[in-house]
């Protein structure tokens, strides 16, 4: 039987794979339609020089880099907090964010902010998207980082209590360092979800700061195009290789 | 004592202090939204669009009209068969996993892999396949299998094979959890006792494993239910579950009452879900 | 394209417009040109229904400046005070418009927006359907099945209904409604998608046999093949004229209306005919043209065929609000 599970397991590995390598392949391909003509790199130069692309890209970096640091500092404390004691109303949020349907949480937030803006004439831009980011990622980091703190040595902070120091400096000077390769893990994480977000940021996104993902999606609907096929190789691997290090980071 | 308590509750202890940004956080970002639809749900539509007074009860009746209520009833559908596909596919991956010794980190790498590179982009791989001009298509032309492209894309077996593909870790992954935890030495007495390998499988390990399957279940059920990429996509709009019907109403629609409260109605579906799974609950995450 | 404008300009950043149009409704070079001639950059996005516009506009404050409603939506734009008041002092190049264009029915004064392009929806198909479509009604015929597109717009899916019952495509009344719904929701088995311009590239590709689209989408087909055609219905069809406006909220009146001036001058509007096949206001322009063009009897339909044209008018706030429920019916059935 085990032979047979083992032709089973690679049936589905090829299912879950075959996809995004055909993808990267045709990346590669010469002609734009899907008969296979050559080798050729045009492709990832048309992504290159795309103004609107890579306009797009630098917004999405933007974004995730500022929502990750925000989102890794509120949710490593918040881990913490849940760690010493339970505190059924943050875990409750915290799920729900993780729950809720990404187009609902983006249509109450595009609600929400329009709403609020109706005084001040502000409008939707970077910084909406930025915050909409920042709410759907502290539930991932909290996630990571406690399931690390939860296989830590409570005592180790207890000593440095009963020495005498101070509930933050034995937070930041014991179980942080100890923790530090759990914070780095969510903190990839938090980026590749924030990188790759689209129903979200979709609703809340204003004229300036259309993302990748905007673009890979209007560009998907009106049919295939080769150029998308290089761009998709690429932030696959670039966020495989994020995924890959974090794992590693987790002590997988 | 009380007086003891009341000092506990109302001082700010460090750990108190660390829960509170983020609850604050969330509590202006993600929980007053959902009040400010709850409100929204509750007045008018204005001509061309926009809010505006009377209070009404009009837009959840809307819902009880059949035509909605279809898609709601469909959503549950396609969530479903999906989540059953997901278990039927995802067990047997998950029973190799477990049995694989060394490499079982390596396997678990392969599944976790594809399902956080990006969510839009492995959707998009599947509408590059399955088009009329996808590699599918061409491929069978070329072999003269077929002579006109298949209508691949744009149905709900296009929609359902997309939920599976990109929720199918999710299933996997809290099963090989459970099948990790299994007590090994119940199949080893099986064996002793002359058990053939799928009996043991079908009267030990599946029903060990139901916890995980239950907790899988949910984990996929609930997103399926609520999607939106994928049948925006894959489903080119002909196939309408509530996820695009939310959009559609904050959107073109321009009907944001009816919108919400569809949104409304979708988390109380949540909701309920997460309520009867809570019972049977595996290892809490947070 | 951006790019290169930026190389030959100051360090200091240039000022910025946000110009929000309809997809292919400029020739290569107009926004590039603007931009050299008046040292702007602009942000030009395209959106492909009237409802995705409005869905921004609609709230106030989505940061465009400058947007391309229908004519039949200046009006509601207007009740809604989204629109802002143009300044004739500043739009010299006004009298280039076309006559009929100078007072239209939708804004005699021409204080809220100006007429920019004009058009008429009909069916384009494939000289390889089984036959040729002449009426609104060939489009709910079975021997087309899943090869049929309409147009993803409420008020010419409707239309197009109300056309093939005898009704007039500004219908109010609710039974005439009722019975264009069951016609929209019956035509949906052997319907392949509700499309805009995007159907263009599937009618050229040859997945698509007959579409209902706008003259102007058939215009920038034939120029990828000569397979297609383009038919005026025999029930009647819907005119509509698409309108330049500033949005209320855009803090940037000035540029805007230097934007509006440049699209009036002949050139300009001539060289976005040629690029994108679609029927201007600008009769400077149309002049202009080559003879062909001009000529062309999908752009400009000879009058006998006009006369069973339609133009959209603006409806009041109950009807509409009805269509629009409508509409959502039917893309959920």
């Amino acid at each position: 039987m085990s032979r047979l599970l083992g032709l089973y397991a690679a049936v589905v590995y090829a299912f879950l794979h075959l996809p995004l390598l055909v993808l990267a392949v045709f990346s590669f391909n010469a002609s734009r339609f899907t008969r296979w003509e050559g080798f050729s790199l045009r492709w990832f130069r048309a992504a290159l020089t795309n103004t609107q692309m890579a306009e797009a890209a630098w917004n999405s970096l933007l974004i995730a880099a500022v929502s990750t640091c925000a989102s890794t500092i509120l949710g490593t404390l918040a881990a913490y907090g849940l760690w010493k004691r339970r505190s059924r109303l943050l875990s409750g949020s915290l799920y729900l964010t993780l729950l809720t349907p990404e187009i609902v949480t983006g249509v109450s937030l595009l609600v929400f902010f329009q709403w609020l803006f109706r005084f001040p004439g502000l409008q939707l831009g970077m910084h909406t998207v930025i915050l909409a980011h920042i709410t759907f990622s502290i539930a991932y980091v909290t996630v990571v980082v406690l399931a690390r703190l939860r296989t830590l040595d409570p005592s180790l902070e207890e000593a440095a209590l009963d020495l005498g120091a101070p509930p933050w400096q034995a937070f930041l000077r014991v179980t942080v360092p100890l923790i530090q390769s759990a914070i780095a893990a969510a903190a990839l994480l938090a980026f590749t979800v924030s990188f790759d977000d689209y129903v979200i940021t979709s609703m809340v996104a204003g004229v300036d700061s259309e993302t990748l993902p905007m673009v890979i999606y209007a560009i998907a609907r009106r049919g295939a195009s080769p150029e998308l096929n290089a761009v998709s190789t690429f932030i696959v691997t670039a966020l495989g290789a994020l995924v890959l290090i974090s794992e590693r980071l987790r002590g997988r | 004592m009380a007086t003891g308590r009341r000092i506990a509750v109302l001082s700010l202890s460090f750990d108190r202090l660390c829960r509170l940004p983020a609850l604050l956080t969330l509590a202006a970002l993600f929980l007053a939204p959902l009040g400010v639809i709850a409100v929204y749900s509750l007045l008018t539509r204005g001509a061309y669009g926009g809010v505006e007074l009377p209070w009404t009860l009009e837009n959840y009746a809307r819902l009880w009209d059949p035509l909605y209520a279809a898609i709601l009833w469909r959503s549950v559908w396609i969530a479903a068969v999906s989540t059953a596909l997901c278990v039927l596919l995802g067990f047997p991956l998950a029973l190799f996993i477990s049995r694989s010794g060394p490499r079982k980190n390596l396997y678990l790498l392969l599944v976790i892999l594809p399902f956080w590179s990006s969510f839009l982009i492995r959707t998009y791989a599947w509408m590059f396949l399955l088009r009329d001009t996808g590699l599918v298509n061409t491929l069978l032309l070329a072999f003269g299998w077929i002579r006109q492209p298949l209508p691949l894309l744009y149905n709900d077996a296009a929609v359902i094979l997309g939920l599976v593909y990109g929720f199918l870790p999710f299933m996997v992954l809290p099963l090989y959890a459970t099948l990790e935890r299994m007590d090994k030495t119940l199949l080893e007495a099986a064996a002793d006792l002359g058990a053939r390998p799928l009996d043991a499988l079908f009267r030990i390990t599946l029903p060990l494993s139901l916890p995980g399957i239950r907790a899988g279940a949910v984990l996929v059920f609930i997103p399926c239910l609520g999607a939106y990429l994928t049948p925006d996509l894959l489903g080119g709009g002909k196939s309408v579950m509530v996820g695009n019907l939310v959009q559609n109403q904050f959107t073109t629609a321009r009907d944001w009452p009816f919108g919400s409260a569809v949104s409304l109605t979708l988390m109380a579906m949540v909701m309920l879900l997460l309520m009867v799974a809570a019972r049977s609950k595996g290892e809490d995450l947070l | 394209m951006a790019v290169a404008g930026a190389a030959g300009c100051s360090p200091r950043r240039r000022p910025r417009l946000n110009v929000y149009n309809w997809s292919n409704y400029v020739a290569p070079d107009t926004i590039p040109g603007f931009e050299r001639e008046f040292g702007v950059q602009v942000r030009y996005a395209v959106y492909e229904s009237n409802e995705e516009m409005l869905a921004k506009a609609m709230t106030g404050n989505c940061g465009w400046d400058i947007v391309f409603p229908s004519n039949y939506i200046i009006q509601p734009l207007r009740e809604y005070r989204l629109l802002a008041p143009l300044d004739h002092t500043r739009l010299r190049n006004l009298d280039n418009l076309d006559a009929p264009f100078r007072s239209p029915s939708w804004d005699p004064q021409l204080q809220w927006c100006i007429p920019f392009t004009w058009g008429a929806a009909g069916i384009l198909w494939r000289h390889a359907a089984p036959f040729r479509p002449k009426s609104w009604s060939d489009l709910w015929d079975p021997r087309l099945r899943g090869r049929i597109t309409m147009l993803d717009d409420p008020a010419e899916v409707l239309g197009a209904c109300l056309k093939k019952l005898g009704y007039s495509i500004n219908s109010t009344d609710p039974r005439q409604l009722a019975a264009a719904r069951r016609e929209a929701i019956a035509q949906k088995p052997l319907l392949r998608a509700y499309l805009n311009a995007e159907v263009r590239d599937q009618v050229v590709a040859g997945d698509v046999l007959a579409a209902q689209a706008w003259a102007t989408i058939a215009g920038q087909a034939s120029l990828s093949s000569t397979g297609v055609g383009f038919a005026f219905p025999e029930e009647g069809f819907s005119l509509y004229a698409d309108n330049a406006v500033i949005l209320r909220e855009s803090r940037r009146a000035e540029l805007a209306h230097l934007f509006l001036d440049y699209l009036l001058r002949p050139e300009v509007a001539a060289a976005i005919v040629e690029a994108t096949r679609t029927a201007t206001c600008n009769g400077a322009a149309h002049r202009l043209l080559d003879p062909a063009l001009q000529s062309d009897p999908v752009l400009h339909p000879p009058p006998e065929i006009l006369r069973r044209g339609e133009w959209f008018e603006p409806l009041p706030a109950a009807a509409q609000r009805l269509r629009d429920r409508i509409w959502t019916e039917i893309k959920a059935a």
